[in-house]
């Protein structure tokens, strides 16, 4: 959390995590232009940085589609979310890196323009396997270039979340169309299968990984919500569960009218806020309470049980929801209530 | 404290211990892997053909000029009846070598440039401003100069290419992912020709002409990088072949 923009708000497992991911990609550049100069002497130094830049990026980008999805099956993973940031805009530069290389080589010293030329020199559109692959790769370069320009918390804010999240979910279509590129580019000149058979296990296993933990989601969403299935008890509340099920400084998220709502149980209180947390719409029903705080388990952005509003001097809020304990069952008014109105918190003994 | 007990934020200094030796565990593992695929990746890579550029060496030729269809340089090899070599000659970037040498039809000239080669196939890059003209004694004897033999008709199928790319410029300089440049590389006057392959892979370089001797540059751009199958008649221009086909002729292989 942080209360100025700065350009990284640095601390020791950022710099951890940055130091490793630098490590690891000049370990395969150096990997796959070491074993290219080794064991293909014809090979000319362009082609495999090229080649080594292109087939890195398009690695990282399955690790970073990878991370979300792994986040949700186990919390062991979030420290490989913490600064996932820096691994799409690390992504970014190896496909900038790939496409300025590729576009010197093949577009440069032309009569045409080199960018026209990207979408004129290859003019089979009309033919699949002959269609042109680099405006598809050049398409992605575009998208990936707007979410690394929009990476920042200053962009976020400015968009709002929902906005900033809409727009990162890009990385999809950018996905499509890379893997639209390789297909109808280097897996069509390249002889070895082991290039058909990466491509095609790194489309099963992103695409896999994320039905898997969908679906490991909605059952869990199913299962969130208590034995009477938000069967409404009056006053326009709902059942969930009892009291004991849920342990102290965690929640119990139910899906209500179509909303995820976190029940935190802290100190022998209870209190009810969205699961959405305003930063970048982490699962905050999966955080736990720390110094009082409701705390996302994302990025540790943190709220009040009771207002649902950050600790000042942050400005964050979350809406809440009216929460009671009758007869040791957890009851929910899965109605939010109006800014300004907290709904506060209830004992877990049943008393206001 | 068991895994599933533990809190990660990121913000703080140190990660419970299960979750930071399991990230750990998974930066180790992610290194490795990639790693083992970069060098997968690299070893996989399709054979490089034996082609070279010499960047940056540049260095002088003696010889006549020849324009029609494509500028070349003959050069009078040493030694008595040793005949001549012809190089193909292209300027820098992705242009032919007409700017630079077209008003030199027929004459003797000493030029710059570096060798671009693959096999026994040699072109010159040749550096703008260092063409000039020279007189060479071997031209005494016009008769010396290496005349056109017939081979007979032929079909033959392979892939139309820039010269100046396949022969060493680039590597790969075929196929698909090279198509872009070979299109700009033959629009800007490089000399386009059929890397012919037969049934067992044997691979021959034919300079592509019209049946009126003419080039054929921008009636072949649609068909760069394509199969193709050419019927015409092949010349043996020196050590250079040649093969006279329309273009509307050429079909493009499914």
């Amino acid at each position: 959390m942080g209360l100025e923009y700065r350009a990284v708000g640095w601390n020791r497992q950022k710099k951890l995590y940055d130091l490793t991911l630098a490590a690891a990609v000049a370990v395969y550049l150096a990997a796959f232009v070491g074993v290219g100069l080794a064991l293909k002497p014809n090979a000319t130094a362009e082609t495999l940085l090229i080649r080594a830049f292109g087939t890195a990026a398009f690695a990282l980008l399955h690790v970073i589609l990878s991370i979300g999805p792994l986040c949700r099956l186990s919390p062991r993973f979030l420290p490989l979310l913490y600064n996932r940031r820096h691994l799409g805009v690390t992504m970014f530069f190896l496909g900038l890196a790939h496409a300025a290389l590729s576009i010197v080589q093949f577009h440069l010293f032309g009569d045409v323009n080199p960018l026209v030329s990207v979408f004129t020199s290859n003019a089979h559109y009309g033919d699949v396997a002959d269609f042109p692959f680099q405006p598809l790769g050049l398409a992605a370069l575009v998208v990936l270039f707007l979410m690394a320009a929009t990476s920042h918390d200053f962009w976020l804010h400015n968009l709002t979340a929902p906005t900033w999240k809409a727009l990162h979910m890009g990385v999809y279509v950018a996905y499509g169309l890379l893997v639209m590129h390789v297909a109808l580019g280097a897996l069509q000149a390249e002889r070895s299968p082991l290039y058909v058979v990466l491509v095609g296990a790194g489309l099963a296993w992103v695409l896999g990984l994320h039905l898997y933990a969908a679906g490991r989601e909605a059952a869990r969403d199913r299962a969130g919500v208590g034995p009477a299935a938000g069967e409404e008890v009056g006053d326009g509340f709902v059942d969930v569960c009892a009291v004991d099920e849920i342990p102290d400084a965690r929640a119990r998220v139910v899906c209500a009218a179509g909303e995820r709502v976190a029940i935190y149980r802290y100190g022998g209180r209870l209190a009810a806020v969205s699961s959405v947390c305003q930063h970048q719409n982490g699962p905050l029903g999966e955080g736990r309470v720390i110094d009082g705080c409701i705390t996302c388990p994302w990025h540790g952005y943190q709220y009040v049980p009771e207002t649902g509003e950050s600790p000042p001097p942050f400005t964050e809020r979350v809406p809440t929801f009216p929460v009671r304990v009758r007869d040791g069952r957890v009851q929910l008014d899965p109605r939010p209530r109006p800014a300004g109105r907290p709904a506060g918190s209830c004992s877990v003994k049943g008393a206001p | 404290m068991k895994p599933s007990d533990e809190f990660y934020v990121g913000y703080q200094p140190h990660a419970p211990a299960a979750t930071g030796r399991f990230a750990r565990n998974v930066a180790v593992a992610l290194l490795a892997l990639g790693a083992a695929a970069a060098a997968a990746l690299s070893a996989g890579q399709r054979a490089f053909a034996p082609a070279t550029f010499e960047f940056g060496a540049e260095r002088d030729f003696v010889g006549v000029v020849e324009v029609d269809p494509y500028p070349t340089l003959l050069v009078k090899r040493p030694g008595e009846g040793s005949g001549w070599s012809r190089y193909l000659l292209v300027a820098f970037g992705k242009h032919g070598a007409d700017e630079l040498v077209g008003d030199r039809a027929g004459q003797a000239v000493r030029l710059r440039g570096a060798l671009i080669h693959q096999d026994d196939r040699t072109m010159i890059e040749v550096a703008a401003g260092s063409v000039e003209p020279v007189v060479l004694e071997a031209l005494a004897n016009a008769a010396d100069l290496p005349g056109e033999e017939t081979l007979g008709v032929f079909t033959l199928r392979g892939e139309i290419v820039d010269s100046k790319c396949h022969l060493g410029v680039m590597n790969p300089g075929v196929r698909k992912t090279h198509r872009a440049c070979a299109t700009l590389c033959i629009q800007g006057g490089v000399p386009p020709i059929l890397l012919a392959r037969d049934a067992d892979g044997r691979e021959a370089r034919l300079l592509l002409v019209d049946a009126a001797g003419g080039a054929v540059n921008d009636r072949v751009l649609d068909l760069v990088a394509d199969q193709v199958e050419i019927t015409g008649e092949v010349r043996r221009l020196d050590d250079l072949l040649v093969l006279r086909a329309d273009p509307e002729t050429y079909r493009r292989l499914e």
